[in-house]
């Protein structure tokens, strides 16, 4: 808990706040900006601003997102000797890296949060849209928030082995193409990716890609249990590498 | 008749003590066979040259690097990376730099260290006033002078109330004033029972504050005790006034003696008996000795005669 807090307070004037508020708002945006510029509603209403703004975020900005948080979260540990005071502290390894992994899985929930708002806000001023988005939705942000953790958790052990600021981000966005590919290629055996699980929430009700269009118990429970199997297994990957490893000379 | 009872007299361990530690990188030895014994409550001087392997050493003291051999013991207990944490709750440390976020205040980054150790208000009060950093808490570390980083880093350290302060290098950097600071805050420190290692590669800016000395050399430790011990395990040349030191030299040649300016002849490493036999040897010789007596030398010469003036 204390790791965690610790975490919080290291938040404040982080750049990471940006990130969270402009990826999804540009997204949800540019995601609208041709029908705005025809005019007119959607064909679709609330559907078919979700899928333009929710369904390309999941292909690979959301995965972007996390990593460029991720690399913001652990640069301050690399910068002078942070890391040396990290760990040369009495705060065990597990609890470094669940704070770490928490701080970036709570940065992106709340980077949904802005997307939803942002979609409810494009529906309703952009396109002057009838009712309210449909709860399924609501469902979908939630579960996406949840869905994010094995990145959270990937991205942030890549963040803490490597210096460089901008390699986790490349790493984040080669790897979401090929989940893409994968998940259209061999179904839910991607889900093994945790780029391809985001990809995968995030076109969930869509009817795109791989996409049945309608959203089952059946979708839900390999997605889940595969988020917690990644999860379990990127915390316990992490913590073990990161207590072995030696600081630099 | 039975005998009193006789107490056993009460040897402190060493709160740290290194047994054989070694560290090699490519099969270069970085740190070698170093055996360390830093008693309690003492200000321990680790000295060497740059390079010499001193924050090498501190790296295995806190476990941040893992000895390629030998070990470490930190207050009688192991420091291994399964004991690392628990032991580090009482060591407060400062390794190559200061540390401090830059985009925090050093009120925040105080904060920081208060929740990260569960520590209460008052201790964390007590470090920055130690340090006197009190009028500047609402700063940014990053607009901080390195006097003031330097500061900071040692009240996160200090904030533990650690048993053991191990701090590198922690003058770097510093102006006069700012050395004098921070010697005069490690003697307190050591007055309130804490035990303090602190290197340095300039021996003039540890001297003072330190009672017990290790130097470092090429990765070995090549001395460790105190001051006067220091001295004493170097012995100074003996230096012979004479009538014509030219035909003294050259008397003394199997002593490797050198002339030293004037009537002056130097003789280094030479025990009583060997100087009352190179007296005779001149008067033997029909040169006039004038006076015999020791080189005076400071704890800076015996030091860059140990090191042998490498990289200072």
């Amino acid at each position: 808990m204390g790791a965690f807090n610790a975490e919080l307070l290291k938040l404040k004037r982080s750049l990471s706040w940006p990130v969270v508020v402009l990826l999804p708002v540009s997204l949800v945006l540019m995601g609208a900006a041709t029908q705005l510029a025809q005019g007119g509603q959607p064909d679709d209403g609330w559907h078919t601003v979700w899928v333009q703004s929710v369904g390309f975020y999941g292909l690979f900005p959301l995965a972007t997102g996390i990593a460029i948080i991720g690399s913001l979260v652990w640069r301050c540990e690399h910068r002078g000797s942070n890391w040396n005071a990290l760990m040369s502290g009495p705060t065990p390894t597990l609890h470094i890296v669940v704070a770490k992994g928490l701080v970036i899985a709570g940065l992106t929930a709340i980077m949904q949060v802005v997307l939803l708002i942002s979609v409810i806000l494009m529906g309703k001023l952009g396109f002057g849209l009838p009712g309210m988005l449909p709860g399924q939705y609501v469902g979908i942000t939630v579960l996406l928030a949840l869905m994010a953790l094995p990145i959270a958790f990937l991205q942030s052990a890549l963040s803490m082995l490597i210096r460089s600021f901008a390699a986790p981000i490349a790493v984040a966005l080669v790897a979401s193409g090929i989940s893409v590919v994968a998940l259209n290629v061999v179904g839910d055996a991607a889900l093994a990716s945790p780029y391809a699980l985001v990809t995968r929430t995030a076109l969930l009700g869509t009817g795109t890609f791989s996409d049945p269009g309608s959203v089952t118990a059946g979708d839900l429970i390999p997605i889940l249990a595969a988020a917690v199997f990644l999860v379990l297994a990127l915390v316990v990957a992490s913590t073990v590498i990161l207590e072995r490893r030696d600081t630099r000379v | 008749m039975s005998s009193p009872p006789v107490t056993p007299p009460v040897v402190t361990p060493p709160v740290v003590a290194t047994e054989n530690l070694t560290k090699t990188y490519g099969g270069r030895s970085v740190v070698d066979d170093l055996n360390l014994s830093i008693p309690a409550g003492c200000v321990y001087g680790f000295l060497g040259p740059n390079g010499s392997g001193k924050s090498t050493t501190m790296k295995m003291l806190l476990s941040l690097i893992q000895p390629t051999g030998g070990r470490v013991q930190i207050m009688g207990r192991p420091m291994t990376r399964g004991t690392r944490r628990e032991l580090l709750g009482s060591i407060g440390s400062l390794i190559e730099a200061p540390p401090g976020y830059a985009h925090l205040t050093g009120a925040e980054n105080m904060r920081l260290v208060q929740r990260l150790l569960g520590l209460n208000r008052e201790q964390i009060d007590d470090a920055v006033r130690t340090v006197r950093l009190q009028d500047q808490m609402d700063k940014k570390v990053r607009n901080y002078s390195l006097g003031m980083k330097q500061r900071l880093g040692i009240a996160m350290a200090l904030a533990r109330r650690p048993r053991l302060l191990i701090l590198d290098e922690p003058t770097n950097g510093l102006d006069p004033a700012g050395i004098e600071e921070i010697r005069g805050l490690l003697r307190r420190l050591a007055d309130d029972g804490v035990t303090v290692m602190v290197s340095s590669h300039l021996l003039g800016e540890i001297d003072k504050t330190a009672n017990v000395l290790g130097i470092l050399s090429q990765g070995r430790m090549i001395f460790q005790g105190t001051r006067s011990e220091l001295m004493t395990a170097s012995a100074p040349d003996v230096i012979i006034s004479c009538s014509d030191p030219q035909a003294a030299v050259a008397t003394l040649r199997p002593f490797d003696a050198r002339h030293a300016g004037r009537s002056d002849v130097a003789i280094p490493a030479l025990d009583d008996q060997q100087t009352a036999g190179a007296v005779a040897a001149l008067v033997g010789q029909r040169i006039g000795v004038y006076g015999v007596r020791r080189d005076e030398q400071t704890l800076e010469d015996v030091f860059m005669s140990l090191t042998a003036g490498g990289g200072l």
